[in-house]
């Protein structure tokens, strides 16, 4: 005990110097702190971002890894493979086993087609094609197939909208059919009209066209935001003969049987609660039988990065800090403690002298330091709230600004981050691009049991760092020297 | 009947330093023994070696050859800082005392360390240093507060107050008056006599050397008996 009553004593009677050390341990703590509630903060607004946005992984047919696979079919029974074949279709049985892992929240697919024209149903074209002009591969409808109309991208931004009947559910027959209202109009259709659409693939060398027919039912009617151009737009360009169908009709004017799989799907696109699921999104689509080298699943995480980006920033600058100042703090405190060491030379020698065991001195010098740590960490418990908060604001301001700044110049050119998207559909076949996601720009800043324990141990550490690393030199002390020669 | 071996046995003791002409000794083959119950004056002229002598009898330092030996038994062999903690005090030439720490403070922190038993510590401090004439009102205050010769009777009652078998003591009455010099003298001629103490004073004092019971001269490295 006499150690921390010689403590005691030597801290109230020089208590300038306590205060000074009071002071840097405060002014370290509050830093240290600071850094913590932010990186908590970060944390906390991440989990919640990745709550709010998910991610959007989307599984569709790698040409390449099938090519490399060995699975490609060969053209007319001859011995080199040209031909996607079976092994390259992606079939809806497969992706609805995969839309059933507890990790999807919402899923959907498409299949893109194309349709020829009938005389139940004419091509819109207000402007004819030039005089000449070979129009035999641009005559089609586009027609994709999709599970829900409402995902789609020009549907879910507003550009299109059902104006009479209803659009294409996962509940919907299989042969419903929903066309653009220009197109209504010219072929003079209704909700509940059945029209004829024949398959709108085009023959392979030495092929003859398929001019299958199948029926259909206008089950809705939408209208399309993109006007006429008043130029010659090819047929299939033009957006008013864009219709959307069922992934079971799509696939079936893409010339293929449904077969027991059910519809080709070309695209599938599964919302994820999380982006950490995308690992148990795989591990399902494995166990429901996908062969993920030839269908990848691609997780789509930009609009959670975009949100967190910011924040992520200002939490790893915050680290940083944290680590500066714990370096810093150690160092500065490790120096002063040395001065102080060798101001108390006299002091350690009468101790010594008296026969006191060094490591009592150098505990005595622990308690010291220790003492003043533990009156700065309490209050920087106090003030750290307050600052962290306002750190943490200005900081992120600046990173929110820089990502904006960033996002905008990075529109300006062509962006090859997405990985969702309709493939070149002008229309949007699948779920189309991710609405925009705006940085999380406030920071709430919470100080809680944890930060004040976390805060404690850097400062206590710091504190034992600063006061060991210097006191070696007191067991290398001779009272003698000290006493008799002041050396 | 078997004869008590000395508390204090100096033995070929040799102490030189390092200089930038090699080595110098400054003592050469000391040998003494001292008895509990008396008190020894060292005397010798400046620079002859009295202090490092001191410093080696306490534990404070360590001999180039030769042995210090503490009732037959070797310091070196069970630590000097146990040999100091447990069986001598030392008063020294400058003022060594803890200045943070009030004369009462002082004292007990002594006592504390060196394993004083009782609960009256500061009974004890408070009795020392009123018998050494320090006013009770200056009991409590820092001893940067004290004059120089109320630090070295503080520092001397500190060494009292450690119940150590052997006193060390460096020119412990050159900042006193002659009337306190004269009671410090008193007092360590009692702990000799009365308490069974061995005193060792290293002095210029004629006054000093003539209350100790016997004077020991350094000269040329090695101590000679005066009386």
């Amino acid at each position: 005990m006499n150690l921390f009553k010689r403590a005691w004593w030597r801290l109230s009677g020089h208590p300038g110097k306590a205060l000074m050390l009071i002071g840097l341990f405060f002014v370290i703590c509050t830093l240290v702190l600071s850094g913590f509630l932010i990186q908590s903060a970060a944390a906390r607004a991440a989990a919640d971002a990745k709550q709010r946005v998910g991610a959007v992984a989307t599984m569709q047919l790698d040409i390449n890894a099938l090519m490399e696979s060995g699975k490609m079919e060969s053209r007319g029974g001859g011995a080199t493979p040209g031909l996607i074949g079976t092994a390259g279709d992606l079939h809806r049985s497969l992706v609805d086993k995969i839309c059933a892992s507890p990790v999807v929240t919402q899923c959907n697919y498409t299949t893109e087609s194309g349709a020829s024209p009938t005389e139940s149903a004419r091509l819109y074209q207000p402007v004819p094609p030039p005089a000449g002009q070979d129009t035999a591969g641009t005559d089609f409808f586009k027609a994709d197939g999709v599970r829900d109309l409402n995902s789609v991208g020009a549907f879910r931004n507003g550009d299109s909208k059902i104006v009479d009947g209803s659009g294409i559910g996962p509940r919907s027959k299989a042969d419903m059919v929903v066309v653009e209202e220009r197109l209504a109009k010219q072929n003079k259709l209704k909700v509940g009209d059945r029209i004829k659409l024949k398959v709108g693939t085009l023959p392979g060398p030495g092929e003859k066209r398929n001019t299958s027919e199948f029926e259909f039912t206008i089950a809705g009617i939408y209208k399309s935001n993109a006007g006429d151009s008043g130029q010659y737009v090819p047929a299939i360009m033009d957006p008013a003969n864009q219709i959307y169908l069922t992934p079971d009709g799509a696939t079936k004017l893409l010339g293929k049987d449904l077969g027991a799989g059910g519809a080709t799907v070309k695209q599938a696109t599964f919302t994820l609660n999380d982006p950490a699921d995308a690992d148990r999104l795989k591990k399902d689509a494995e166990a429901a039988g996908a062969d993920l080298k030839i269908f990848p699943l691609s997780v789509n995480d930009k609009q959670y990065k975009t949100l967190v980006g910011p924040i992520t920033k200002t939490a790893g600058f915050a680290t940083v800090t944290v680590w500066l100042v714990a370096v810093a703090g150690t160092v500065i405190l490790a120096l002063i403690v040395a001065s102080s060491l060798r101001e108390r030379r006299k002091e350690l020698g009468i101790l010594l002298s008296l026969g006191e065991k060094k490591p009592k001195l150098l505990g005595q010098h622990l308690v010291e330091v220790v003492a003043c740590a533990l009156l700065a960490i309490g209050l920087a418990a106090a003030g750290s709230q307050f600052l962290s908060q306002g750190i943490g604001d200005r900081l992120l301001a600046s990173e929110v600004s820089s990502a904006k700044d960033s996002a905008a110049d990075a529109n300006s050119g062509p962006d090859h981050s997405a990985v969702t998207g309709s493939g070149g559909a002008p229309q949007g076949g699948s779920s189309g691009s991710e609405p925009e996601a705006a940085p999380i720009d406030k920071i709430d800043v919470k100080l809680g049991m944890a930060d004040i324990g976390k805060v404690g141990a850097t400062g206590l550490g710091i504190a034992a760092l600063a006061t060991l690393i210097p006191g070696i030199r007191v067991l290398r002390l001779n009272p003698r020297d000290i006493l008799v020669k002041g050396d | 009947m078997a004869t008590q071996p000395p508390v204090l046995e100096l033995t070929g003791l040799t102490r030189s330093y390092p200089t930038r002409n090699g080595k110098r000794a400054i003592l050469k083959g000391v040998a003494h023994s001292f008895e509990a119950g008396r008190m020894y004056a060292v005397v010798g002229a400046s620079g002859s070696g009295k202090t490092t002598l001191l410093s080696l009898a306490s534990g404070l330092d360590t001999p180039t050859s030769g042995s210090v030996r503490f009732r037959g038994e070797d310091i070196a062999g069970f630590g000097l800082g146990r040999f100091r903690n447990r069986h001598v005090a030392t008063v020294f030439q400058s003022l060594n005392l803890l200045t943070y720490m009030t004369a009462v403070q002082n004292i007990t922190s002594a006592m504390e360390i060196t394993g004083v038993k009782g609960t009256h510590r500061k009974r004890r401090a408070r009795e020392l240093l009123d018998l050494l004439g320090i006013e009770a009102q200056d009991h409590d205050r820092r001893t940067l507060q004290l004059s120089g010769g109320q630090q070295q009777r503080v520092a001397i009652a500190r060494a009292l107050a450690c119940e150590v078998d052997i006193l060390c003591a460096d020119e412990p009455t050159g900042s006193l008056d002659h009337e306190t010099a004269a009671d410090i003298v008193e007092v360590f001629r009692k702990l000799a006599h009365d308490q069974g103490k061995c005193v060792i004073v290293v002095t210029h004092s004629r006054e000093v050397a003539g209350a100790s019971d016997e004077i020991l001269q350094l000269k040329s490295g090695r101590l000679v008996p005066q009386r």
